[in-house]
């Protein structure tokens, strides 16, 4: 795979690559999924161990809703953390193509109450 | 949709754990194998099987992708370009998955995952990567090392529009059937839009949990959603991906690409089989 290492002289042209413009916020999206899956995993474990010991009760079904609720929200936060993300690099292209994808989430979230309501 | 029981919640434990690791060595999110079993296994309807399975695509997108974040694997530019395609297309296929007949969605999942098999075993020799040196990665290109050549690998994400139709598609298939979607995206990504294997699982990966999640969102609201046996799932890909991903990272591109093409024809099968009956 000698080739491959030739690549390794490559250097960075004009404009903004992928490389330098994005560490940060890279970051603050793994932190925000790693945050979110993190304490959904927790509930739904202390959840499930819960409701096998004890298959009716409350705490346990509250932990399980919970859990599944944090879990939607995660890549939902990741989407909005990032638009933040994108206004503080001042790349307006990125912030308005991210605000559509949470647009999108938003309207699934509509529709889900809509079908909750017996449409 | 079968009673909750401590048993059965193991049985669903355990298949998320060998469906976690699985999906993490082919870089999918797992709900390819998860929703057949549910479905075909344990007879549960397609729309509890595709919620559940859609919960654990997306607690393996956040856990795989909050491990690989800082590594410059994912390309999450790219990823945010093509997640308004996978969002719109999963917000459509989740009102539609209300009212589609089963047996057609199986025959369309059958008759698809076969091409990607075929366009898959066609490239097993290829490597997408940019021998010169002076050629830039492009704004939605991408660089990340390979531990396995111990270099840098250096792209340039082409044909936009394919990558934006095949997001779109795989969204919509990912609602309507409660897997990823990746089986799709990574394959195009990949043959037709010049980015590495490992790159366009990392992005593909990172992608369905926000393409997950807007489908997830109605079947949650509609009462498909079973907490207890979507808790199990969660846990076992938890579980299965982590071990996944610790031998994922030795397997060879061409290895994964054979098994995956191999995966894919079974499921095809079997999905083409369950929905002409």
């Amino acid at each position: 795979m000698s080739e491959i290492s030739d690549a390794t002289r490559f250097v960075q042209p004009r404009g903004r690559g992928p490389e330098e413009a994005d560490p940060q916020l890279e970051r603050i999206v793994g932190t925000v999924l790693r945050v979110g899956v993190t304490a959904s995993s927790v509930c739904l474990a202390v959840g499930l161990g819960l409701s096998i010991i004890d298959v009716t009760g409350p705490v346990a079904s509250m932990l399980l809703q919970v859990g599944v609720l944090v879990l939607l929200a995660t890549p939902i936060a990741r989407v909005a953390a990032s638009i933040v993300g994108y206004i503080a690099e001042g790349d307006w292209l990125f912030v308005t193509l991210t605000a559509i994808v949470l647009v999108e989430l938003m309207a699934s979230v509509v529709a889900a109450l809509l079908f909750n309501r017996g449409l | 949709m079968p009673a909750v029981t401590a048993v059965l919640t193991l049985i669903i434990f355990a298949a998320g754990t060998v469906a976690g690791g699985l999906g993490a060595l082919l870089g999918l999110g797992g709900g390819i194998f998860l929703v057949p079993f549910l479905n075909l296994g344990l007879n549960f309807p397609i729309a509890a099987a595709a919620a559940i399975s859609l919960t654990t695509v997306i607690a393996t997108s956040s856990s795989v992708s909050a491990a690989r974040a800082g590594k410059q694997l994912i390309n999450i530019r790219l990823g945010m370009v093509l997640e308004v395609a996978t969002a719109a297309g999963s917000l459509l296929g989740g009102v539609t998955a209300q009212m589609l007949a089963q047996a057609t969605v199986q025959k369309l999942f059958g008759a698809a995952t076969a091409v990607v098999a075929v366009i898959m075993l066609g490239r097993l020799g290829r490597r997408n990567v940019i021998l010169d040196p002076s050629v830039e990665s492009g704004r939605l290109g991408g660089r990340y090392h390979e531990d396995e050549s111990g270099g840098m690998v250096t792209y340039r994400a082409r044909r936009l529009p394919v990558a934006l139709v095949a997001s779109f598609i795989a969204g919509n298939l990912s609602s309507l059937l409660g897997i990823g979607g990746g089986f799709i995206k990574v394959p195009v990504l990949n043959a037709w839009c010049g980015v590495p294997l490992r790159a366009a699982a990392a992005t593909s990966a990172f992608m369905i949990g926000v393409t997950a999640t807007a489908g997830a969102v109605i079947y949650y609201g509609h009462g498909q959603l079973n907490a207890s046996f979507a808790a199990a799932a969660v846990l076992g890909v938890q579980l299965g991906s982590w071990g996944g991903m610790r031998f994922g990272a030795r397997a060879s591109a061409k290895w994964l690409k054979l098994l995956m093409a191999t995966v894919l024809f079974v499921i095809s099968v079997m999905m083409l089989a369950r929905g002409a009956r």
